[in-house]
């Protein structure tokens, strides 16, 4: 299921999902993060998306955020502790310092989650094929895609047939790591095997890696979704000059992250 | 592509193979609870049988994929396989991958510069740590010895890939050495045994 973002050009929310990162990064503190991270997750949700987003974030930003708070745990400020559980404290510039890492990175993970759960990722490639993408990277990119649920297969497969076969997979660091060469290397040889054959395939059909790819069903472009394409990126190369005249000056204008 | 402008078909078809090894030997590291992450041997693999670019293709292809499929911190990372593409292909142009002790030492150095490609990375995106082994070893770093964030980062980030470079070289090493002749033969291969 992936939301109505799927009914856009990819080309859309990506843009915007970049303009996201970037204001969450280079935007002006403090609001800019939490303005992004907003945006990103209340898109989300009224696209359908929201659980999987939301997810997203939280399995990235909720433990960044947890182990830099017990990085500063050993090492309170005296009488600025606002969480003291047992002999140490957590002071309050290290809560704002994890939440000024976790925000943005909350922000970052978000925006760029409207393209892991709402856009199919061969329709941003056939999107950016249409866009000028050469031939060879659109086939490395739909291929690579179509190989990772392939390669998890392989995987419990080799380990499955290796197990069978009485390979011990247990034991020490060293019985491991021998068990892992036996199972790395039928597995490598035949994938480069394999694309031996791919390539005779790709030869035979008269591929032509440098060529433009036609589209079978073109991906729709709407004229509002150009005009809102070519105002966020004129809006995220705005954010990133600001932030790099805001360096310049030595200000550094109060950076939404890092 | 510089040295022609675009990649042979061979060595194109290698590419998603190589991606789908990266994810593979990852799972199947996962699966044998070792202290390594193994997503690199696809990337040096091609690194050994095409040249640098090929690598480069490869590692951003690794990352953007599996940026796009599950985990967005990954496409942070995609300047590191970049680093590890140019230097396994600057290892098998020199015949690192002839011998496993030369892999292991290539391996080493490969490992220690994509730690320092991607601790800055770490910092700046990160707070210096992220939810994996490596970040509790940060943390770890940082608490019971009192090491600044920057080379606690660092040490952890050293420890992983000085471990896990040199093991992934070691099985492109080997794995050169069982290739059918005429494969490595029609690749050129710059890192195969002859």
């Amino acid at each position: 299921m992936r939301g109505s973002l799927d009914r856009w050009n990819p080309r859309t929310p990506l843009a915007a999902a970049l303009f996201l990162v970037a204001a969450s990064y280079a935007g002006p503190a403090p609001w800019s993060a939490p303005a992004a991270l907003a945006v990103a997750l209340g898109v989300a949700a009224a696209t359908g998306i929201g659980r999987r987003v939301a997810t997203l974030v939280l399995a990235v930003a909720v433990p960044t955020a947890v182990l830099l708070l017990v990085m500063h745990l050993h090492a309170p400020s005296p009488g600025a502790s606002i969480v003291r559980p047992g002999a140490v404290g957590l002071d309050r510039a290290a809560v704002l310092d994890a939440l000024g890492v976790a925000i943005p990175l909350a922000a970052a993970v978000g925006a760029l989650g409207w393209i892991v759960a709402g856009v199919a990722p061969r329709r941003l490639t056939r999107a950016l094929a249409e866009r000028g993408l050469p031939a060879w990277a659109a086939y490395v990119l739909v291929a690579s895609l179509e190989a990772v649920p392939e390669a998890r297969r392989r995987a419990r497969e080799v380990l499955d047939a290796q197990r069978c076969r009485g390979l011990g997979v247990g034991g020490g660091p060293l019985s491991r790591v021998r068990a892992l060469i036996s199972l790395a290397g039928p597995l490598v040889v035949s994938l480069v095997t394999e694309s031996e054959e791919r390539a005779l395939a790709l030869d035979a059909r008269g591929f032509e890696p440098g060529g433009r790819r036609t589209a079978l069903t073109p991906v729709p472009d709407r004229r509002g979704e150009r005009t809102a394409r070519a105002a966020l990126w004129l809006a995220t190369a705005l954010i990133l000059a600001w932030r790099l005249v805001a360096a310049w000056r030595g200000g550094g204008g109060g950076g939404g992250g890092a | 592509m510089p040295a022609s402008r675009h990649p042979p078909t061979l060595a194109l078809a290698l590419v998603p193979r190589a991606v789908a090894l990266n994810l593979a030997l990852g799972a199947i590291a996962g699966a044998l609870k070792l202290p390594v992450y193994l997503d690199s041997v696809g990337t040096i693999l091609v690194a050994a049988l095409v040249g640098p670019w090929a690598a480069v293709v490869t590692g951003i292809a690794s990352n953007t994929v599996l940026g796009l499929l599950s985990n967005p911190q990954l496409l942070a990372f995609i300047p590191v396989t970049i680093v590890i593409g140019l230097l396994a292909g600057a290892a098998a142009r020199v015949g690192a991958f002839r011998s496993l002790g030369a892999a292991a030492a290539a391996g080493v150095v490969i490992g220690v510069a994509a730690a320092l490609t991607s601790v800055p990375i770490l910092i700046a995106l990160f707070g210096g740590v992220t939810p994996s082994g490596t970040g509790i070893v940060t943390v770890a770093l940082r608490t019971v010895l009192g090491l600044s964030l920057e080379r606690a980062a660092e040490i952890a980030s050293l420890s992983t890939d000085v471990l896990d470079k040199p093991l992934s070289c070691v099985i492109v090493a080997l794995v050169l050495a069982r290739l059918p002749r005429h494969l490595a033969a029609r690749l050129q291969a710059p890192g195969a045994r002859t």
